[in-house]
């Protein structure tokens, strides 16, 4: 039989045995392209109005995020489809196969896994591109009449990406079986020994890795303010190391305690199971520490996408309160206007209220290209009422103030609640700070101070001091708001004298920021598929294992032991394998999530929880497949 | 005497209709307790088919097994788990020690996973390895050890649970002569102090001369039975007589 047909013959049962790799790699094809059609499609470009730029940008960094991911995806499936091969690859040298040739087998076997995935996934992938961006324009609530299209562009990215990654992991595997011994090839990849560490390295495993991973919490729970970036990063990276020193030192050092705590070992199922883990946790730390910190970062992305999409609703919500405002130097008649609206359009409500712009020399503050200004209290008041927004405050004194300011989707800048402002000279205690959009979108063009009736009147004379009016209208159908527009553009002008009347209509900037709901759908998607992906990764992880306890589990069998007994100890092992990086990545998100919580000032703990119960849903559903899987291969070939 | 177990006609044959392979043909044989009985044959004579039928890892196509009375042919897969776990012992030639858990720990096994206290459990493994001479390598893993001492590892674990016989295939197959020796004298030891009966199959004349008996068997059937009365020099003497008197060539 010549190399290439053994090499065929390999592969073919390889698709039935190695399933799951060519599975994982198939759906990571598959998502790669689905990412840069978005960019390519010829249905997407309706989104050109829509900063389809903007939308891009954020695709082409989805796309070098999950390559990322693919890489090390990649590298992790193709050492354990290697692993599981080398103990058949070794035999053939009793066949007179040399190293070299075994080698070259390895990659004909690799590259015909390869190419079948990469043309199921693309196949898979044009398959799915009508519903994959359906269900992002879905998510993303814009409504776009999708059709079928297919274009050979979005295929060159993932294919290179996949031909480059696989190549460089299938050239890896050449050579190590070309470097390997015949010994090390016929005793597969399977653990032998338990290696023995010395005692003060296990110690500095453990205080170094509760101690960096405790530093990095800390770092995520002070992140805020101006040190917002340089904290979140040090979390990063210190979450990271603490989490490998964790599974590398402290894990295996309580496995350790408890296998020598016999009252503790010699109970139950226990001496199989926690004997097992022990021994093998040194050859799969990496994996659980890589698969919680891909999870705790699934979660993130989460409630990334769950804070700007909250954020995104309220900054809305600023612009929906009215839906048209006229803006105005001089005094208007608020009734006239709304007379004029209610010509083609019924209002819901309407309020007036009169602000002023503070000179730049007037308050005392670092932010000085942003724009302050005042608004008597009495008229905020009123139209709080009249739009049926509450107004928890009592009668300003002259000295007090209530800080109106707005939503920001992302800042880094801290939050620090002022408690007293200089304006004009004169101090001013400021009550509260509150974000209810009483002037509706206005208040994201400014800060205002609601002050007493009197300072305003105060304010308003002194030198350099500019009033203006405002008048806000919400209609009942504010979809219907162009039919009103030839009224009010027609009260828009500009005086010669600088007087002036302006509109702001305020459902305009909707599309606009589509991109940020394009942007949250993303994110989703990244959960989903970095959550799929980590169940994959311990699935597979979990099959190599069972395949190498195949013997352990016949022969205790042979001693009698019950097939009850056997299961519980193999459901107890590959429920840990699955909820021991599930209970790290909890605590850890938890952090990750506070520490976006208070960038983004958004109660994310909903979201945290939320995604965490997905992560626990998905992951049981993969353990219990995974529970059977192994009882099906672990028993099924004894009596 | 106690009859621990009762073979009565047993017949095994392998392969399909047609091309049916005779194995073993109508053996019986009675083991009472205490015996240390040792079955020896060429290759091919049926020795492991006949331990795997009566340690019921296999089933026969005629003829029946009781052990201590119960039928054992009739009871079904959990029943056999059952007896397997409480009055079966094995011990087997590539020893089947658990690679994972320390030698303390595989030979505590059969009585963690049986329910049994931790402070009994402990108590006996420190009784068993002290009749084995393991004491010292209780903290030791499997790959740390000789294989003379995973064999006496995997007998004080086959006995921990003092099953009422205890089978072993071919126990000295993988051990040079001096831990065949060592293993021997504490299987010996096993039955003359702690009344332990013991099947074993070998096809090694050493390691059948410190049996009580000896059966041979070739082609499937019980040629002759020898007892071992005095020295244990004489009795290796005698089983090689016999062997020479069947004309059959030992491996």
């Amino acid at each position: 039989m010549s190399l290439f047909r053994l090499a065929v013959s390999n592969f073919k049962r390889s698709v039935r045995e190695f399933g799951m790799l060519i599975l994982s790699l198939t759906v990571s094809v598959c998502v790669l392209f689905n990412f840069q059609n978005m960019i390519y499609s010829d249905a997407m470009n309706v989104l050109v109005e829509l900063r389809k730029e903007a939308i891009d940008t954020i695709m082409q960094a989805a796309t070098v995020v999950f390559m990322v991911f693919l890489f090390f995806f990649i590298w992790y499936a193709t050492n354990v489809f290697l692993n599981q091969r080398k103990k058949e690859i070794g035999i053939y040298i009793f066949m007179g196969l040399d190293n070299g040739r075994i080698g070259r087998m390895y990659a004909l076997e690799s590259i015909f896994v390869g190419c079948f995935s990469l043309a199921a996934g693309l196949f898979c992938g044009v398959a799915f591109s009508k519903f994959f961006q359906m269900l992002l324009l879905k998510l993303s609530q814009i409504s776009v009449d999708i059709k079928f299209s297919f274009s050979w562009k979005p295929v060159i990215v993932p294919a290179a990406a996949f031909a480059v990654i696989y190549g460089l992991m299938t050239v890896k595997g050449y050579y190590t079986l070309r470097m390997s011994s015949v010994l090390n090839l016929l005793s597969s990849a399977r653990q032998k020994e338990i290696k023995p560490e010395k005692k003060i390295i296990t110690a500095l495993r453990v205080i170094l890795g509760i101690g960096i991973l405790g530093a990095g919490y800390v770092f995520s729970w002070l992140t805020e303010d101006v040190d917002a970036l340089n904290h979140a990063l040090m979390a990063v990276v210190l979450v990271i190391i603490g989490v490998y020193l964790l599974y590398s030192g402290l894990i295996p050092a309580i496995l350790r305690v408890l296998t020598r705590n016999k009252n503790y070992l010699y109970k139950r199922e226990r001496n199989l199971w926690v004997n097992s883990l022990a021994f093998r946790i040194r050859k799969n730390y990496r994996t659980y520490a890589m698969v919680t910190v891909l999870m705790s970062c699934a979660v993130t992305v989460m409630a990334i996408s769950i804070a700007m999409k909250q954020r995104y609703e309220k900054i809305q919500y600023f612009g929906e309160v009215y839906t048209c405002q006229v803006l105005s130097s001089q005094e208007m008649d608020p009734e006239e206007i709304a007379r004029g609206i209610q010509k083609e359009n019924q209002v819901e409500y309407w309020n007036a209220v009169s602000w002023m712009i503070f000179p730049p020399e007037f308050l005392d503050t670092s932010y000085d290209q942003w724009v302050y200004g005042a608004v008597p209290y009495s008229q905020v008041k009123e139209a709080a009422e009249k739009t049926g927004m509450e107004f928890p405050y009592e009668e300003l004194q002259e000295d007090q103030m209530i800080k109106l300011s707005h939503e920001i989707l992302l800042s880094l800048a801290g939050y620090d609640r002022e408690k007293e402002v200089q304006v004009n000279g004169e101090t001013y205690q400021v009550l509260a700070e509150d974000k209810t959009p009483y002037l509706g979108s206005m208040q994201n063009q400014a800060t205002f101070y609601v002050v007493s009736d009197k300072t305003y009147d105060r304010f308003k004379e002194a030198p350099g001091a500019m009033a203006y009016y405002l008048y806000n209208y919400r209609i009942t159908d504010p979809e219907n708001i162009d039919a009103s527009r030839g009224y009010l553009d027609s009260l828009a002008h500009t005086g010669e004298d600088g007087a002036f009347v302006g509109v702001n209509y305020s459902q305009t900037q909707q599309d606009d920021d589509s991109w940020i709901r394009v942007m949250y759908s993303l994110c989703l998607f990244m959960f989903a598929t970095l959550m799929l992906a980590c169940a994959s990764i311990i699935f597979m992880k979990v099959g190599n294992d069972v395949y190498e306890d195949r013997e352990r589990y016949q022969v205790l069998e042979k001693l009698g032991i019950s097939r009850e007994v056997l299961c519980r100890s193999v459901r107890k092992e590959i429920s840990f394998a699955y909820y021991c990086p599930f209970l790290l990545m909890s605590l850890t998100s938890f952090f990750s999530v506070h520490a976006l919580g208070n960038v983004m000032q958004e109660d994310l703990i909903q979201v945290n929880l939320w995604s965490a119960a997905a992560i626990l849903a998905v992951f049981t559903a993969v353990c219990l497949v995974s529970v059977k899987g192994a009882e099906r291969k672990l028993f099924s070939k004894v009596k | 005497m106690n009859k621990i177990l009762e073979i009565r006609n047993l017949s095994k044959s392998y392969g399909r209709k047609g091309y049916k392979t005779m194995v073993l043909r109508d053996i019986s044989m009675d083991i009472y307790q205490g015996d240390f009985i040792a079955v020896m044959g060429p290759s091919g004579s049926g020795k492991t088919t006949l331990l795997n039928l009566l340690s019921t890892l296999d089933k026969p196509d005629q003829g029946e097994i009781l052990l201590e009375g119960e039928h054992v042919l009739k009871m079904k897969n959990k029943k056999l788990s059952q007896i397997r776990r409480d009055k079966i012992g094995f011990i087997f030639q590539d020893y089947n020690l658990l690679d994972n858990m320390t030698l303390q720990d595989n030979i505590a096994l059969p009585l963690s996973l049986n329910g049994v206290s931790p402070a009994k459990t402990l108590k006996k493994v420190q009784e068993k390895a002290l009749v084995f001479g393991l004491e010292s390598h209780l903290q030791k893993y499997p790959y740390q050890l000789s294989g003379g001492q995973k064999q006496r590892a995997a007998s004080a674990r086959a006995l921990i649970t003092e099953p009422r016989i205890l089978f072993a295939d071919e126990p000295t197959g993988a051990l040079d002569s001096r831990a065949s020796r060592d293993l021997l004298c504490c299987l010996k030891a096993a039955n003359e102090e702690g009344s332990a009966t013991i099947l074993m199959v070998t096809h090694d004349v050493y390691t059948a001369s410190y049996a009580r008996q000896v059966y041979f068997l070739k082609d499937g059937q019980i040629q002759c039975r020898l007892n071992h009365r005095g020295d244990r020099k004489e009795f290796y003497d005698e089983i090689m007589q016999m062997l020479a008197s069947m004309g059959g060539e030992q491996e």
